[in-house]
């Protein structure tokens, strides 16, 4: 008989929302950090050590937040998309509460940006436009476009992406209203290689940059897992079939073992990222899980496991931390 | 004439010699007797005729008195040699006789006669049963039967060895005695002798082809009324047809009893043998174009018994099985020319065994026709038009289909040798040591497939992973109701399974609807294929029956014999009866009544003023008191038994029109499944029924009813009938039995009895013989009573 999965470390409660997405923030001095993007347009700063919302932001006219990162290295920069239409750059300092910029994309569907520091300062940002098909890359401190990526064929809307930095610079994948996943360079601003896993449309992605893998969810059952090889073409890998179809987001933990799915039936489910070998249904939220995100301690033995539901929780999980 | 004067002188010598040792008390004229007779030994004349006469006087009483008393070597060694110098067969029967002290009345003189060799073929194979009569407890290991008859089979090993080597030599050889030896033996159920035979001839037939004419004459030679019993004997020894083909030769062709024998008595009418047996018996008919001439015969004869209607009816399930058996192995040994030959015969089987097999009540017998029917389109190859039956398969199921792919030559088991057995540990080694080749779909690279595994990490339990549904269980009986009717499957299934426990609570609203509920229960089908949907179903009807009684059961038993119904939804009914007043009868545990929503009503005398006080102040105690180390365990409570105010609804509706066959449902015709059912039932209602006050009433309508259809054909429904006449026997109080069913009791033990010896079903024989014993104590313990009193 296997073990009984886990109960959750603790519940974060009291977003007054359905939790959208997460962001950890582990690193620098000071308590770890967890930020939540909620559907009422309040953005919770978590301290992890008392387990209470240090911060409410309350930001994009009420509109939901979808989107959440800290740039800069630093945990009071932070940047947010909502679902109007607007990018926000926070400046969190000294318990302040600021927007210092903010940008207009006039993107109206659910696609969430990418952020890429490549070197310290100079940070790049992939977001979606006006133009449903489209993802425009630019500075971030001007907000000057780099390039713009169209696929020339009819893909469909742009459903979600993730930028990186490969030896060759910076590239980008995104996946697509049609199930396909495109592998965009982005300085040569040409797709690289085209692969369509899923028929349905790519709900989320994620790649493991070390590893050369990455893996696609979609409203099915189905995860479809694929290799970026030597000559940078996307191949098909493994599959792995799941109880229960629709995924709304997925997280390969930074040292490649495990992956985490944020599933509609309520459930976490984690694989291993090697082979997909299902290891745990973790099973706590009432209503579809929305989010989730891997912590990025520097102590392996404290990772952490957040998962973002619409039945309003933040659920954290210590799971596979141990060595 | 001088041989006339040596007979003479040897004559009077012998006889002189004989009186001096029967007569004669001194040892001296004793030794010189015994050593000329010793002497004469050698003498033909001397062992023919006198012989036997000087054994019987040397065993005579006064001899063994001496020799034990006297201790005289000299004696001895002469008395001895006397019996073991001369020819064995005196010797043996003078012996036997003084064992046994019965003397048979045979001629000595003719020692060649049958009638002399048939009296020591007899003391031969009875020598354990002689011997054992006299030393009973000390019989010497070698003479117990067991010993005794693996010795003889090793000395009749020898024998048929020696003539071999005699036959070789040229000389002339007769086995009519050992063959009259081996009938004698197995005729006297000593068959196991072939245990030790069968191997060692098997093996010695394999390499000497002379070996095998001599046994083949061994068994023609065997008298006929003995060939059954070797023959059987040897078969069941041998493994595999092969051998019993060496043995045989073409015995059954030769023999007329032993055609008879292996054809036809071992076929059809025995049945007690196993599979492998029939596989050699048949394989031996199919292994020589002569005897496949009897093979066809065989299979007509086997078709003729198996698609006999009133044979399935009236022979035992394990005789069938065996017909069955005996029919594939044929079928899978004719060649296909052999099939196109025999084609109208096997349709003609197949067609009409099927059908008389798909009509009985028995399930075993039902599933042996399907798989008979398949086995016989397949082997007939009619294009299009193969017979397939949807059945669960089990182990005899199995069986019989192994049984279509016997070849008789592959049918031969290797000899248990050292090096035989070598062989197949070689070979599963072999196969060990090919790699197992995982089978991956999508190309992996090769290079980190040591990395490349997640088996560090060890699963959590993953049991609870469950398919979400979508839409809630309904909450309330209506919709639960409409729910049922709904097309919605997903609503459908939560329904159903939420049927009863919801019926169970809200007992109020059930019983505003019991009756449409039931009808819509009764004809639910399973349209969505739901997991368990029989069971949900049922109990659910049992839920409504128990909360509401009488109307619902009003309802069920007015349908059941009215029109328009399945077979499956009679049968529904019934069930759900059975098992509703099984549960009524039960008296309500604990948990049930704490969660039992009535009220319980107070008996008015607790209004009792005194006992009402003291019912409190108990309470307030055992509220207030803490027992350590006594669990929970309350007092039994005595409870009203709550089927038996109501059991006259469930059983007597059921008896009211059995007899009045409707355009779609005939109790008495061909619907004998339902009425096994209802017999069954209505045996369970009166089980169920012991001790109410309605139950004598019930005995004695279920005995009319069982009347009429006690001497049914079918096994299913005389089951039943046996069954409810024993729930009458066990429910009904005796006294009610005598007096209220008085001639009837007599008239019912004949009938049991008869059908306690006769029947062809062993579940009835044994069914009837339990009646009968139920019926034998009650009517004991009545006689007696007022005996006791007197």
């Amino acid at each position: 008989m296997s073990r009984p999965p886990p109960d959750p470390l603790y519940i974060l409660r009291g977003s007054g929302a359905p939790v959208n997405t997460l962001h950890f923030y582990c690193g620098g001095d000071g308590p770890p950090l967890l930020y939540s993007g909620s559907g009422k347009g309040a953005v919770h700063v978590w301290n992890l050590n008392t387990r209470r919302a240090e911060q409410v932001l309350e930001s994009h006219n009420s509109n939901s937040v979808i989107w959440l990162d800290t740039f800069d290295g630093s945990r009071s920069s932070l940047i947010s998309q909502g679902r109007d239409m607007r990018l926000c750059l926070w400046d969190l300092s000294e318990g302040r509460s600021a927007v210092t910029d903010s940008l207009l994309t006039g993107a109206v569907g659910f696609c969430q940006c990418s952020l890429l520091e490549s070197q310290p300062g100079s940070s790049l940002l992939a977001h979606p436009t006006q133009d449903m098909e489209e993802v425009s890359v630019v500075e971030m401190k001007s907000w000057t476009q780099v390039c713009s990526l169209r696929p020339d064929t009819k893909l469909g809307m742009l459903m979600s992406m993730k930028m990186w930095q490969a030896d060759s610079g910076p590239v980008l994948c995104a996946g697509y209203e049609d199930g396909s996943i495109v592998l965009w360079d982005v300085s040569q601003r040409h797709p690289l290689s085209f692969l369509k896993p899923l028929p349905e449309p790519v709900m989320c992605l994620d790649v493991h940059v070390c590893s050369q893998k990455g893996i696609s969810g979609s409203s099915e059952k189905i995860l479809q897992s694929w290799t970026v090889d030597g000559q940078r073409t996307l191949q098909m890998h493994h599959s792995v079939q799941m109880t229960n179809p629709g995924v709304s987001q997925m997280r390969i933990r930074a040292d490649g073992k495990i992956l985490a799915t944020a599933g509609w039936d309520n459930n976490i489910r984690v694989f291993g990222w090697k082979k997909l070998k299902p290891l745990a249904v973790l099973q706590h939220h009432t209503d579809a899980v929305n989010s989730v995100a891997f912590s990025d301690h520097q102590d392996p033995t404290q990772r952490l496991l957040a998962a973002g539901s619409k039945d309003q929780r933040i659920s954290v999980w210590s799971i596979y931390s141990e060595s | 004439m001088g041989s006339v004067e040596t007979e003479c002188f040897l004559k009077l010598q012998v006889r002189s010699h004989l009186r001096t040792l029967s007569c004669s008390q001194e040892r001296m004229e004793l030794l010189h007797a015994l050593r000329s007779l010793a002497g004469l030994l050698e003498d033909a004349e001397f062992t023919r005729t006198y012989y036997a006469r000087a054994l019987q006087v040397l065993v005579a009483k006064d001899w063994s008195k001496r020799l034990l008393h006297d201790h005289d070597k000299e004696l001895e060694r002469l008395w001895r040699e006397m019996f073991l110098r001369g020819p064995a067969e005196p010797v043996l029967m003078t012996l036997l006789d003084a064992i046994s002290s019965a003397r048979c009345e045979v001629d000595r003189s003719s020692a060649d006669s049958a009638q002399y060799r048939e009296a020591l073929i007899g003391q031969i194979s009875a020598l354990p049963s002689i011997t054992s009569n006299q030393l009973r407890a000390n019989t010497p290991e070698d003479l117990l039967p067991h010993r005794f008859y693996t010795l003889l089979a090793e000395s009749i090993l020898e024998t048929l060895e020696r003539t071999c080597q005699a036959l070789r030599a040229g000389h002339d050889c007769s086995l009519s005695f050992i063959s009259q030896l081996l009938g004698k033996v197995c005729i006297q159920g000593n068959g196991g002798i072939f245990g030790t035979m069968a191997p060692r001839l098997s093996s010695l037939t394999r390499v000497d082809p002379l070996m095998q004419r001599v046994t083949q004459n061994l068994l023609e030679k065997v008298p006929e009324r003995c060939m059954e019993s070797v023959i059987t004997g040897l078969v069941l020894s041998l493994k595999g047809p092969t051998a019993v083909s060496r043995l045989m030769g073409d015995l059954v062709l030769n023999n007329k009893k032993a055609q008879f024998v292996l054809t036809h008595k071992m076929l059809l009418q025995q049945y007690q043998h196993p599979s492998l047996l029939l596989k050699s018996v048949l394989g031996y008919l199919s292994l020589d174009s002569e005897r496949r001439v009897l093979l066809k015969q065989v299979l007509r004869s086997v078709c003729q018994v198996w698609c006999n209607s009133s044979a399935v009816k009236h022979t035992c399930v394990e005789q069938q099985l065996y017909v069955t058996r005996a029919l594939l192995l044929t079928v899978a040994l004719l060649q296909n020319s052999e099939v196109q030959e025999l084609r109208q015969e096997l349709v003609q089987c197949m067609l009409g065994g099927v059908q008389c097999r798909l009509d009985s009540n028995i399930e075993r017998i039902r599933r042996m026709g399907m798989v008979v029917g398949e086995c016989l389109s397949q082997k007939l190859d009619t294009p299009g038009s193969q017979l397939q039956f949807q059945y669960e398969s089990n182990e005899e199921i199995q069986e019989l289909r192994s049984l279509m792919e016997y070849q008789a030559v592959e049918g031969e088991e290797p000899e248990s040798d050292a090096s035989n057995n070598l062989q197949p540990i070689v070979e599963a080694s072999e196969v060990c040591a090919v790699p197992s080749q995982s089978i991956t779909s999508l190309p992996v690279n090769d290079s980190d497939s040591e990395l490349d595994s997640d088996d560090d990490l060890t699963p959590f339990d993953m049991s609870a992973d469950q398919e979400k549904r979508i839409s809630a269980p309904p909450r309330y009986v209506r919709d639960c109701l409409e729910g049922l009717m709904s097309e919605d499957a997903e609503r459908f299934e939560l329904s159903l399974q939420v049927a009863a426990s919801l019926l169970r609570k809200n007992v109020t609203t059930t019983q505003e609807v019991s009756v449409q509920f039931c009808r819509v229960l009764l004809h639910l089908e399973d349209r969505y294929n739901t997991t368990l949907f029989l069971s949900l179903r049922q109990n659910a009807m049992v839920a409504l029956t128990v909360t509401h009684v009488k109307p619902v059961v009003d309802y069920w038993t007015t349908e059941f014999f009215s029109l328009n119904y399945s077979l499956r939804q009679r049968l529904d009914i019934l069930e759900v009866l059975a098992l509703s007043a099984q549960e009524l009868s039960e008296p309500i545990r604990s948990k049930q009544a704490a969660a039992q929503p009535i009220p319980e009503v107070v008996p008015p005398e607790q209004f009792d003023d005194i006992t009402h006080w003291r019912h409190i102040v108990e309470k307030r105690i055992q509220s207030k008191t803490r027992r350590i180390g006594k669990g929970v365990t309350q007092p039994v409570k005595a409870a009203p038994n709550r089927f038996a105010p109501v059991a006259g609804c469930f059983f007597f509706p059921l008896l009211k029109n059995y007899d009045r066959p409707q355009t779609t449902f005939d109790l008495l015709g061909s619907d004998h499944l339902v009425l096994g059912r209802l017999l069954h039932t209505l045996g369970l209602l009166m089980h169920l029924a012991v001790n109410a006050p309605v139950a004598s009433q019930m005995g004695r309508a279920l005995l009319d009813f069982i009347w009429a259809v006690r001497f049914h054909t079918d096994q299913m429904v005389r089951r039943g009938v046996l069954f409810a006449v024993c729930s009458v026997f066990l429910g009904m109080h005796s006294e009610n039995l005598l007096t209220d069913l008085g001639e009837d009791l007599m008239e019912a033990r004949a009938w049991l009895a008869d059908v306690a010896e006769s029947d062809c079903d062993s579940d009835c024989r044994s069914l009837a013989m339990q009646s009968l014993v139920l019926l034998d104590r009650t009517l004991k313990a009545q006689l007696k009573i007022p005996e006791m009193k007197t």
